[in-house]
C-alpha cells in the first residue's frame, strides 16, 4: 500500500541488481475447487504488484466463484481524511473485484493502521464464521511469516487467517456459529504473498503462471484504486527527476496528462513484476507464493499418504 | 566456523533434570525421543503443559476435549519415563491473548523450582507452523529461561527462595516444516543452532508415548481422511475409523517425522532442535 509510487523510481536501480537468487521456481497447477476467499487488510493487498491479482483472475477464469474480505477500513489511505477515505476505498475495492471478476466485497472494518492492538482472536473469529459461510477450497493472503513486513496490518490480519483456515474445521471452535446453520470447514489450500525485494524477503515455494488476459486485469485493477494511485505524482516526480539528467521517456508524450503517464508507470511496473516471477520459472508471467497444501503441517505423513492413497471410490 | 550438527544421546547426558515446557501435547511429535532418551540416562524429568489442549478432538466437546487430552497427555508423559506434569490450563488457541509476562512468570517460577539442566521449549523462531500457540508459548518460555537468573524479577518468590537461576542448556522444538530450519545462524554465540539428534534407542518408547494420545490421534485420522476425501482420494486404512486405524496413521507419522529428521545424518531415526549449550552462552576463546 502507497507503495507503487516510489517503486517506478526504484526500478532503474532495481533493473541493474540482481534479484534475490530464487531461479527454477516450480510452477504450480491449481487445485480443484470452486470457491476462492482472499482476505487481506487493506482495499488494495489483493491487486498489488507482487500478487494477487493474476492469481484471482486465473481462479475466477476456471470457475471459481471469488470473494475479498477487508479487514481494514482504509481511512489512512488518500488525500481525503478518515471518513472519506473511507468510502472512497471501499467503492474502490468494489471496482477492482469486478475487473478481477470476484463477486463480492466483505468489509470487517477494524480501523486502518491500528490492527497491532486489537484483539486478534477477535478478528480471527470473524474469519472464520465467513471461511464457515462461503467454504472455500483455497484462501490467498500474506504469508505471515514474511521477514521485514513492516505493516503490522499485514502480518496481524495472516496470523489470524492461518488459524482460522484450520481451526475453521474444528467443532470445539466457535461452537455458537453452528446455531446460525454454519458447519465446520478447513481450508485444504494457502497462498501466502510477499515480497521478495524486502531483504530475504519471501523464499516462495512456488510460482502461479498467468496468460496475457490474467496480467492486463491485474494492471487495471490495481489501477482502479485511483484514490491512492491516480494523482499523476508518479510521472510528474519521475519527469522531474530524469530532466535532471538531460532524459525523457518518449512515451509520456503520448499521454494526454500526467494521470495517463502516471497509469503507465503502474502498468510497466505490474508488467515488470509479473515477468521478473515468470523468468524464474520459465514462463512469460507469473507470481509467487508461499503455497501450504492440506498435508502440509503433518510432513511425517506425506510419504504415506503418496505410496497409498487412492481414488476415492 | 565448523558447527557441531549431530549429536548423539550418550554425548547429551543432562548433569540435572529436564524440564519440558509445552504449549499442546504433540510437543512429543517433536521432542519426545530426545527426552526419553534423557532420562534412559538417568535424567529426572517434568513436564508443564501451557495449553489445556481443548480444541483437539473429532466429536467432543471443548470440556470433554481438555479432560481426555489432560489424561492422555500425562499417560504418554508416564510412558516417556517423566517424573511430573503441572498443567497450567491455558486455553488452547488462545495462548496469544494470555498476557506474555503472565504465562512467563509462570513458567519462571517453575524453572526456578525445579532446576533443571536442560530446557525444551517450543522454538518461536520457527517458521511456517499454522499453530501459532506454539509461537506464543516459546516466545514466553524462552523469556523466562532468560528472566530466571535476574534476581529482580518474582522476588517474593526468591523470598521464598526460588533463587534466580541459570538452565545451562536449551533444545528449542518445532515441527519439521520450516524449509530453512537446518540453516546455521551467524555465529554461535548467543544464537541457538540446528542440530539433529539420534533417538533410535528410545524410538519404540515415543512411539508407544504418541500412541497413547487417543483423542489426538482419532481426530488427526479423521482429518486425514477428510481431507483425502475433499480431493477425491482415500486411505484404505482410513475406511473405518476405529482404534487400530487411527493408531497406524499415528505410527507413520511419527515413522514420518523420524525419518524426516534423520535425514542427511547418520542415524535412522532422530529428532531436529535448535541447540543452545555452551557455546550459546560462553565464546570459545574465553572458555
Amino acid at each position: 500500500m502507497r507503495a507503487l509510487l516510489k517503486h517506478f523510481a526504484i526500478l532503474l536501480i532495481l533493473a541493474a541488481v540482481p534479484a534475490p537468487a530464487q531461479d527454477n521456481l516450480p510452477l504450480g497447477k491449481l487445485p480443484p475447487g470452486r470457491v476462492l476467499l482472499v482476505a487481506q487488510p487493506h482495499h488494495d493487498d489483493h491487486t498489488t504488484d507482487y500478487g494477487m491479482g493474476g492469481l484471482i483472475a486465473r481462479f475466477v477464469e476456471n470457475g471459481f466463484e471469488s470473494y475479498y474480505v477487508r479487514g481494514s477500513n482504509d481511512e489512512k489511505d488518500g488525500p481525503h481524511g478518515y471518513g472519506r477515505n473511507d468510502i472512497v476505498n471501499l467503492k474502490e475495492t468494489w471496482d477492482a473485484i469486478r475487473i478481477l471478476g470476484m463477486k463480492k466485497v466483505i468489509s470487517l472494518n477494524w480501523r486502518n493502521d491500528f490492527m497491532n492492538p486489537i484483539p486478534l482472536d477477535e478478528l480471527r473469529e470473524q474469519l472464520i464464521f465467513v471461511i464457515r459461510k462461503y467454504r472455500p477450497e483455497v484462501v490467498l493472503g500474506h504469508n505471515p511469516w514474511e521477514h521485514y513486513q513492516k505493516n503490522p496490518d499485514h502480518r496481524n490480519v495472516a496470523r489470524a487467517l492461518v488459524e482460522a483456515c484450520w481451526l475453521a474445521g474444528y467443532a470445539t471452535v466457535h461452537p455458537e456459529h453452528f446455531d446460525l446453520g454454519l458447519k465446520p470447514h478447513s481450508v485444504p489450500h494457502y497462498y501466502g504473498k510477499g515480497r521478495l525485494d524486502w531483504g530475504l524477503g519471501q523464499i516462495s515455494n512456488i510460482a502461479m503462471e498467468l496468460n496475457e488476459s490474467q496480467e492486463r486485469k491485474k494492471e487495471l485493477a490495481i489501477a482502479a484504486h485511483r484514490n491512492v494511485y491516480g494523482s499523476g505524482g508518479a510521472a510528474r516526480a519521475l519527469s522531474a527527476q530524469l530532466e535532471k539528467e538531460g532524459k525523457y521517456i518518449p512515451e509520456f508524450e503520448k499521454a494526454a496528462s500526467e494521470l495517463e503517464a502516471s497509469d503507465m508507470i503502474t502498468h510497466w511496473w505490474m508488467n515488470w513484476t509479473s515477468r521478473e516471477t515468470g523468468r524464474k520459472a520459465g514462463v512469460k508471467y507469473a507470481e509467487d507464493y508461499y503455497y501450504t497444501g492440506s498435508l502440509y503441517h503433518l510432513p511425517g505423513l506425506r510419504e504415506f499418504v503418496a505410496k497409498n492413497a487412492e481414488p476415492l471410490r | 566456523m565448523k558447527r557441531r550438527q549431530f549429536m548423539h544421546l550418550a554425548f547429551a547426558q543432562p548433569s540435572r533434570g529436564v524440564l519440558v515446557l509445552a504449549a499442546d501435547a504433540e510437543w512429543l511429535l517433536y521432542a519426545g525421543g530426545a527426552v526419553a532418551g534423557m532420562i534412559s540416562s538417568g535424567a529426572e524429568a517434568h513436564l508443564i503443559r501451557i495449553g489445556n489442549d481443548e480444541r483437539q478432538s473429532w466429536d467432543l466437546q471443548p470440556e470433554e476435549t481438555a479432560l481426555r487430552n489432560r489424561r492422555e497427555s500425562e499417560a504418554a508423559a508416564r510412558i516417556l519415563g517423566i517424573q511430573s506434569v503441572v498443567s497450567l490450563g491455558f486455553r488452547s488457541s488462545e495462548l496469544r491473548e494470555v498476557p506474555h509476562t503472565t504465562m512467563r512468570d509462570r513458567l519462571m517460577m517453575h524453572i526456578r523450582r525445579l532446576r533443571p539442566g536442560v530446557l525444551f521449549i517450543p522454538n518461536p523462531h520457527a517458521e511456517h507452523d499454522r499453530n501459532l500457540d506454539r509461537y506464543y508459548a516459546g516466545a514466553a518460555a524462552e523469556d523466562a529461561w532468560h528472566c530466571a537468573r535476574f534476581a529482580n524479577f518474582l522476588p517474593a518468590a526468591s523470598d521464598h527462595g526460588l533463587v534466580p537461576y541459570i538452565v545451562p542448556e536449551v533444545y528449542y522444538y518445532a515441527p519439521p516444516v520450516d524449509p530453512r530450519r537446518r540453516e546455521p545462524e551467524s555465529t554461535a554465540t548467543f544464537v541457538p543452532q540446528p542440530l539433529q539428534v539420534d533417538i533410535g534407542g528410545a524410538f519404540a518408547r515415543k512411539l508407544e508415548a504418541a500412541l497413547a494420545l487417543e483423542t489426538i490421534n482419532r481426530d488427526r485420522a479423521m482429518r486425514v481422511k477428510q481431507t483425502l476425501a475433499a480431493s477425491g482420494q482415500r486411505l484404505r486404512v482410513l475406511d473405518s475409523v476405529d482404534g487400530a486405524a487411527a493408531r497406524r496413521i499415528a505410527e507413520e507419522n511419527v515413522r514420518g517425522l523420524a525419518r524426516i529428521c534423520a535425514e542427511g545424518t547418520p542415524f535412522s531415526q532422530a529428532e531436529e532442535f535448535r541447540y543452545a549449550g555452551i557455546d550459546f552462552g560462553i565464546p570459545r576463546e574465553y572458555r
